[in-house]
């Protein structure tokens, strides 16, 4: 596709209830089914507390019980088995026509492994994928979680990186399923980063990859309050 | 009546089979056009299915928890509420989750595997997809006289004069598989004899695949002695091809590459269903995204760099012609994705089921005698692209070593073609060099 393409960057300003942004998130996706012409969009944001599970997830995987959960949890339209979100923890929502990206789902969770990657690196850390293992490894820890959805090949969801904040959401879960691969954050490596110093490089390495140019949201564009 | 069948998706052009994770409609439920119907998973990307037509969902052919390879018919949409029991009855019963190939997932066992759509690293990947073995033999006859057979299978049996009623199919329920018909029709249910690249000569001697098949007639001829035969489609695109590349000024470098610590490391890797193919695809995509040169190409408007390195790879088809499948992003591919694609890709250039996208898009292109005990060839270079590698067998040969010793060392010769416009003796003997130095001292990162 043609390079530096337009698309709507949403930023929310403090931690939003998952619903909240599942709600935007399908709302970008209806605009795009309904106007294919529309923009990419992207939704940068952290979460309040919250346990979600990909459709095809298992329980087995919750170290509490579905109907008494610690924190909310919730059932949504993605790929992949039980994650945690939080605050201090980045989550990326990219609402794009894949077809004008390759219109692969694999390169799609490749391309977004490349963003995580290409951030690492500007930190001066070496980070690595896992055959198999879709997600962004450090160490033999996972700092960030992919898993995506798509409908007509537009997409929603996307990836969650571990800046700062607390990992215990982490303990309750065994996370993407996977028992013996434990969860870092990047400021076990960099103790002083904040989120604030990483979406900026979030967003300018996923802006590269994906030949956007990002832009904040028109009046009529907007999603209500963010 | 009309029933329109409802398709395994390709989420992905390395996926060759899809997790039906959940159908979102029952059967006898309404559909609208446009409307989701099921979704569909493949590593940790889901997909909602969309009706294409409005009517009834009739019949699921594949359960939920099921996995289907691309392609395959999992359901059945009909126009009116009339024609459900209809459907219903032509339709054989639904395959259960556990059913339907060697490879598929439990629920139980889905949550084992951490990507349930891809073969547990141990069980061997054949390089051509082979119908389930299930003992079933009775050609699915339905009520109505119907024959039940997959959508390749009917193309192929279209395709090649085959009466899909006088096969027993070995699919699930015995559904009519393409391989059925491939074997009606007396080919052998093999890959294409001049294609699966094995380029070490230890193929001939039971490689993977390309070993295996029957032993061709000596020499291939499409016709008798005194005629003269019309070009085929295939063969008149090579035609056009080979015409066009007389007007690219093109030379050749040569490079010895010593091959023991690939060939060891393809004897780890086999078992995993990792083709000497898939190994000097991922070699070459890895070399070239370290030499963006020779990834480019001549175009009016100057050197094109495309947006991904592409390995296409020489396929030579049974009945005349060539294609050339591509491994997509063969340097970010990972090594195993790459082997079971390029069994998908073969199998389907054999029942001429490619995309012309899985066979236009090279960006290089690699052609591959070696299991022929060639041991040296030059290749001639396809339009659109800026190079080509001829890839010879690799034999034990008598090498002096850099500290004066002698010993036998396992060699085979590479010969790149290149397009002088675009690729300088400089650019070509640099990229030789570090395809040499990966191959030779670094066959392990291919896994990486």
């Amino acid at each position: 596709m043609a390079p530096n393409t337009p698309a709507i960057l949403f930023e929310a300003r403090a931690p939003v209830p998952f619903p909240l942004a599942w709600d935007w998130q399908r709302r970008l996706q209806r605009r795009r089914l309904d106007d294919p012409s529309a923009p990419d969009a992207l939704l940068l944001l952290q979460h309040t507390p919250c346990y979600t599970l990909g459709r095809g997830a298992s329980l087995a995987h919750l170290g509490f019980d579905p109907d008494q959960p610690p924190l909310p949890l919730y059932r949504i339209d993605r790929g992949g088995e039980v994650t945690h979100h939080g605050p201090g923890q980045l989550v990326l929502y990219p609402v794009l026509d894949l077809q004008r990206h390759g219109g692969d789902l694999h390169l799609y969770l490749r391309a977004l492994e490349d963003v995580v990657l290409a951030v690492l690196r500007e930190l001066g850390l070496e980070g690595e994928r896992l055959e198999g293992l879709t997600g962004v490894w450090l160490e033999g820890r996972k700092l960030a979680a992919i898993g995506v959805g798509a409908r007509r090949w537009i997409s929603q969801h996307g990836l969650a990186l571990n800046v700062d904040g607390s990992l215990e959401g982490f303990k309750a879960i065994v996370p993407c399923g996977l028992a013996d691969r434990p969860v870092a954050r990047l400021a076990d490596w960099l103790p002083s980063l904040t989120p604030e110093q990483v979406a900026p490089l979030l967003l300018a390495a996923f802006a590269r990859r994906f030949g956007l140019t990002l832009r904040p949201p028109r009046p009529q564009e907007g999603l209500g309050e963010s | 009546m009309a029933t329109h069948e409802i398709f395994m998706p390709a989420l992905s052009s390395t996926m060759t089979e899809g997790k039906i994770v959940e159908w979102l409609k029952k059967p006898g439920e309404r559909v609208e056009r446009g409307e989701s119907v099921l979704v569909v998973e493949s590593d940790k990307a889901d997909m909602d299915v969309e009706a294409f037509q409005e009517g009834f969902l009739a019949v699921v052919l594949m359960e939920a928890g099921s996995t289907a390879p691309v392609g395959e018919t999992i359901g059945l949409i009909v126009e009116t509420e009339a024609e459900i029991a209809v459907a219903k009855a032509a339709a054989p019963a639904p395959v259960a989750a556990a059913a339907p190939t060697p490879v598929a997932a439990a629920p139980a066992a889905a949550v084992a595997a951490p990507a349930p759509p891809k073969p547990a690293p141990a069980a061997p990947v054949p390089p051509v997809p082979v119908a389930a073995p299930l003992p079933v033999a009775v050609p699915v006859r339905a009520g109505d006289g119907r024959v039940v057979a997959t959508p390749r299978a009917r193309k192929l049996a279209a395709q090649l004069g085959v009466a899909l009623a006088s096969l027993r199919g070995s699919g699930p329920n015995g559904r009519i598989q393409a391989e059925d018909v491939e074997q009606a029709t007396g080919q052998p249910v093999s890959v294409p004899r001049v294609a699966e690249g094995t380029a070490p000569a230890m193929a001939v001697a039971g490689g993977n695949g390309a070993a295996a098949a029957p032993a061709a007639p000596a020499g291939q001829a499409f016709g008798r002695a005194g005629e003269t035969v019309a070009f085929n489609t295939l063969q008149q695109a090579v035609v056009r091809n080979m015409n066009a590349s007389l007007a690219v000024p093109c030379f050749h470098v040569g490079y010895t590459i010593t091959t023991d610590r690939l060939d060891a490391f393809y004897k780890q890797v086999k078992a995993k269903g990792v083709t000497m193919t898939a190994l000097l695809a991922k070699a070459v995509g890895m070399t070239l995204a370290r030499h963006p040169q020779l990834n480019a190409s001549a175009s009016d408007a100057g050197m094109a760099y495309p947006a991904s390195v592409n390995v296409a790879v020489a396929v030579a088809m049974d009945d005349g012609g060539l294609i050339t499948p591509v491994l997509a992003a063969a340097d970010r591919t990972d090594l195993y994705s790459l082997s079971r694609n390029w069994g998908d890709l073969v199998a389907r250039s054999r029942s001429k089921q490619l995309k012309p996208e899985e066979y236009t898009t090279g960006t290089f292109t690699l052609s591959n005698l070696g299991m022929f005990g060639v041991d040296r060839f030059d290749a001639i270079l396809p339009p659109g692209t800026g190079a080509i590698l001829a890839v010879a067998a690799s034999r034990p040969v008598v090498a002096a070593l850099k500290d004066g010793s002698i010993a036998v060392r396992r060699q085979m010769q590479v010969n790149l073609t290149a397009d002088h416009r675009v690729i300088y003796g400089t650019h070509a003997a640099a990229f030789l060099k570090d395809l040499a130095d990966l191959i030779e001292n670094r066959p392990e990162t291919l896994a990486l």
